[in-house]
């Protein structure tokens, strides 16, 4: 196997005195998926949230380009890379096209850029005929695409899915695994959490399981 | 009780037949409290959403300040003002009192805390996803307060109105930094109490008829928006 694009090493992370992670160890590799199982409430998001930037651990090294970093010290950076998807995700006010366009304009991409790169992601996920439909007013299964479709487009190195199949019809779900292999064979990471194994099954490299904080494969 | 009619006539008349001085007090009161709460907001929901998100020491005790102000009775910041603003004052070189800067200034003081307490608990209360979806998106942390103050919009503006609301009825703060100067400085809550106490009801009435409405108006707008926010929530 290749050299990992990033190395999550030693995240630890308590709640009120409980430690809900314990010396995880997580290597992530280029254009590889890998799936993380464990119970409710055994910290699988928030190993994702600390992966992501947006939950601070009690201690954790991020180790890239063979050298070793405090997370506090990189995160920032290395953010920009790492795009996190909730499980019901956040779909914000406005149009289909305004959702999948809301991160272009933090981008180098110039108007004309962003307009094809908008239509190209649009036509992508087969989301053009409901392009200008109030995002919230559309199904369960159509808002996951366009919250894929939305992190899509900015072309992350490494995606987060934090149990995207939950709460999903079977067409639905096959729809959202077909884009997510799109995205693994575009050269992105992806690591998803869920329950049942079966529903990735031909998309996952590697399983862990999450219980009692740590991570065994 | 006859007396009382008379005068809500007069009142009514008043306000049908377009009188001059008592539209220019109405339309004094809404200029100086629309500048108020236009120059108010932002930096308040700056605070309020900073009080929301931020995680820095002494934020609780921040916020327990913002809400102790709401019962600060007007007068007290007329009283303030008017010590900071007189000629013997550390900004009487400034020439402000009796001005309606110094009302719009007055006026900002009070509903500042509002704005802040109510804005916190708008924001408080958004979807914890709006900001981590901002964030992992790549927004920058100011473009990411946008975002969450625009999905929260309907209850900030709830916020704003009830500090418009706030601000257009106090006496206080017009009467003592204002001084009540006719054409210039007199606004609809401090003719009221002068025309009331000179014993002339009916302009008295007629700003009180126009005050009210207004109430109606604010509730009414409030409630339609809640509404909509029901509708696409």
């Amino acid at each position: 196997m290749s050299e990992p694009l990033l190395l999550f090493r030693g995240i630890e992370k308590s709640f009120a005195g409980n430690q809900i992670l314990k010396n995880v160890n997580l290597s992530i590799y280029p254009g590889k998926c890998i799936l993380l199982s464990g119970k409710n409430g055994s910290g699988k998001s928030t190993l994702l949230k600390i992966i992501a930037g947006l939950e601070t651990p009690s201690k954790a090294e991020i180790e890239f380009s063979g050298k070793s970093h405090s997370w506090k010290s990189v995160i920032r950076s290395i953010r920009k890379n790492i795009i996190y998807l909730h499980q019901q995700p956040y779909l914000l006010s406005g149009t289909v096209v305004s959702n999948v366009a809301y991160g272009l304009r933090f981008t180098h991409l110039n108007r004309t850029q962003r307009s094809d790169s908008l239509k190209e992601a649009l036509e992508w996920a087969g989301l053009a005929d409901v392009a200008n439909k109030q995002a919230k007013t559309l199904s369960g299964g159509v808002q996951q695409r366009v919250a894929f479709t939305r992190a899509w487009i900015l072309k992350p190195k490494v995606l987060l899915l934090d149990e995207p199949m939950a709460n999903m019809d079977y067409e639905s779900r096959m729809q959202a695994c077909d884009l997510l292999k799109r995205m693994k064979s575009e050269g992105m990471s992806i690591v998803v959490t869920g329950h049942d194994a079966d529903i990735f099954d031909g998309l996952t490299d590697k399983h862990f399981h999450l219980t009692e904080g740590k991570l065994e494969s | 009780m006859e007396g009382m009619l008379i005068s809500t006539q007069q009142a009514l008349h008043m306000l049908l037949t377009g009188d001059s001085e008592l539209w220019s007090i109405v339309m004094l009161s809404f200029s100086v409290s629309f500048k108020a709460i236009i120059l108010t907001t932002p930096p308040a929901m700056v605070v309020a959403y900073s009080l929301a998100n931020g995680n820095f020491p002494g934020n609780k005790i921040v916020l327990a300040v913002f809400n102790s102000l709401l019962s600060v009775p007007t007068v007290v910041i007329g009283l303030l003002l008017y010590v900071l603003l007189t000629r013997q004052g550390p900004f009487g070189d400034l020439r402000l009192l009796f001005t309606q800067t110094a009302m719009v200034i007055g006026q900002m003081m009070l509903c500042f805390p509002i704005l802040v307490a109510l804005g916190y608990a708008a924001i408080n209360a958004a979807d914890r996803r709006v900001k981590e979806t901002s964030i992992t998106l790549g927004a920058p942390w100011w473009f990411t307060m946008l975002t969450v103050l625009y999905e929260v919009r309907f209850g900030l503006l709830a916020a704003v109105l009830t500090g418009f609301g706030r601000i257009i009825s106090e006496v206080g703060i017009s009467m003592m930094v204002g001084g009540n100067i006719l054409g210039y400085t007199r606004n609809i809550t401090t003719a009221i109490a002068l025309e009331t106490s000179k014993g002339e009801f009916a302009q008295g009435i007629a700003l009180g008829i126009v005050l009210l409405l207004l109430a109606f108006m604010l509730t009414a707008f409030l409630t339609y928006v809640q509404g909509k926010q029901e509708i696409t929530a």
